[in-house]
């Protein structure tokens, strides 16, 4: 996969290498600096079957920090952050591949290196029976939710062999 | 043969002049007989559905999903600059400044407008709580809802935001907001059954075509729909479902 290039904030030092299901791999560079999650809104997005960002809201485009034409076309995995182990993702596409809802936590990676967590839900759109693509839906999740999640993916992680 | 025209029973009360005067325009335009149907309640939208003779319903997006997949309806057009917003608020001189200040075994007054409750549920995750955690006191009106919040019998209330907005003043400044949705995508939707054959196509284009026009825009601005509606495609009906979907648990 090949990304639009990030533009990391001052305090994005730290350097993080992902690889991905497909083999490729991508040098990020994160900051521990947190965006609120906006009251009172949703983030909303759709993909085609492979991944690939084909919608994104005001709100995602606004968190995310690219420009819509940036994000349009790319993906998903764009916003993957370093912390987010490999199998809450795997979950997420066997789920929704399967014609199944899927819910979970995820931490978010902006353009510049901060972060943003989400409680997402995503869906298959079904139309005359085929899976077309997926809609995927984020909202404001609680502290306590996050602290908890938190723990659980470092567990992932370090199973995984990455660092958290 | 007169058309049967529901609105659903969410709409704020000043705006009843304003949909009479849609209705009238709509067959003014359209040169199809149209009869309004304003039920009182979601039961009685519900039952008159059911019935199968309502030929066009302006539905919320929550009850529009099962008039699509289940009823056979078609979504053909939405309000331009009108989602579908909800406002939390509680009394003006409440100690809680935030959602998260809400406690398991909270009392929350609400109506029967499904999507309210639904949008207000998916945004007090945020704050840990669940339907099982909130004592729900069901109301008649949105005034009604107020009035429970200013007394102090419920720690807040929840209202569709055009409906708060249209508190007296005297009433809102006795409340204070604790969060507005900004939600933008979903949208109150123009529904019209396929059985009418030819007649929804005139229907869907006199409605099209109302915004900036002597006759349509009066009514539009009357509604509080001023840019008018645009058209929506079958994808489009099918993406708000599929929204409508994920908010749903």
């Amino acid at each position: 996969m090949v990304f639009p290039p990030m533009q990391p904030a001052a305090d994005a030092t730290v350097a993080r290498e992902h690889t991905y299901h497909d083999g490729s791999s991508r040098t990020v560079m994160v900051s521990e600096r947190e965006i609120a999650y906006p009251q009172g809104r949703l983030i909303i997005s759709r993909t085609d079957l492979d991944g690939i960002i084909t919608h994104a809201n005001d709100a995602f485009v606004e968190l995310s920090g690219y420009a819509r034409e940036d994000l349009i076309g790319q993906p998903h995995a764009i916003l993957r952050h370093p912390d987010m182990p490999r199998a809450a993702f795997k979950d997420l596409w066997t789920t929704v591949a399967a014609g199944k809802k899927w819910h979970g936590y995820v931490k978010n990676l902006c353009k510049d290196g901060s972060h943003y967590w989400v409680y997402a839900t995503a869906v298959p759109n079904v139309r005359g029976g085929k899976i077309v693509g997926y809609t995927s839906v984020r909202r404001q999740p609680s502290r306590a939710k996050i602290a908890e999640i938190t723990a659980t993916y470092k567990e992932w992680l370090a199973k995984e062999g990455s660092p958290a | 043969m007169s058309l049967n025209f529901l609105i659903a029973p969410d709409f704020a009360p000043e705006r009843f002049a304003g949909w009479h005067m849609l209705n009238t325009v709509l067959q003014k335009r359209s040169g199809e007989s149209l009869h309004l149907l304003t039920p009182a309640s979601a039961a009685e939208q519900a039952e008159l559905i059911a019935k199968g003779d309502v030929a066009a319903v302006y539905a919320n997006p929550f009850d529009a999903a099962s008039m699509i997949r289940d009823a056979g309806y078609i979504a053909v057009a939405r309000p331009l600059g009108k989602s579908d917003e909800m406002v939390m608020a509680t009394r003006a001189d409440s100690p809680l400044n935030s959602i998260e200040g809400l406690k398991p075994g909270c009392k929350i007054a609400l109506t029967d407008n499904k999507d309210v409750k639904l949008i207000g549920l998916r945004l007090l995750e945020a704050a840990d709580l669940t339907e099982a955690d909130v004592q729900w006191q069901l109301v008649e009106s949105y005034q009604a809802a107020a009035r429970m919040t200013i007394k102090g019998e419920v720690d807040i209330g929840f209202f569709l935001a055009e409906a708060y907005n249209s508190l007296s003043r005297l009433t809102k400044t006795q409340l204070k907001p604790l969060m507005e949705s900004k939600l933008a995508d979903i949208t109150h939707v123009l529904l019209i059954h396929p059985r009418i054959g030819a007649s929804l196509d005139k229907l869907r284009d006199a409605l099209l075509g109302l915004a900036g026009t002597a006759d349509g825009q009066p009514a539009l601005d009357e509604l509080g729909i001023e840019q008018g509606f645009e058209a929506m495609s079958v994808e489009d009906g099918e993406f708000m479902i599929d929204l409508m979907d994920t908010l749903l648990s």
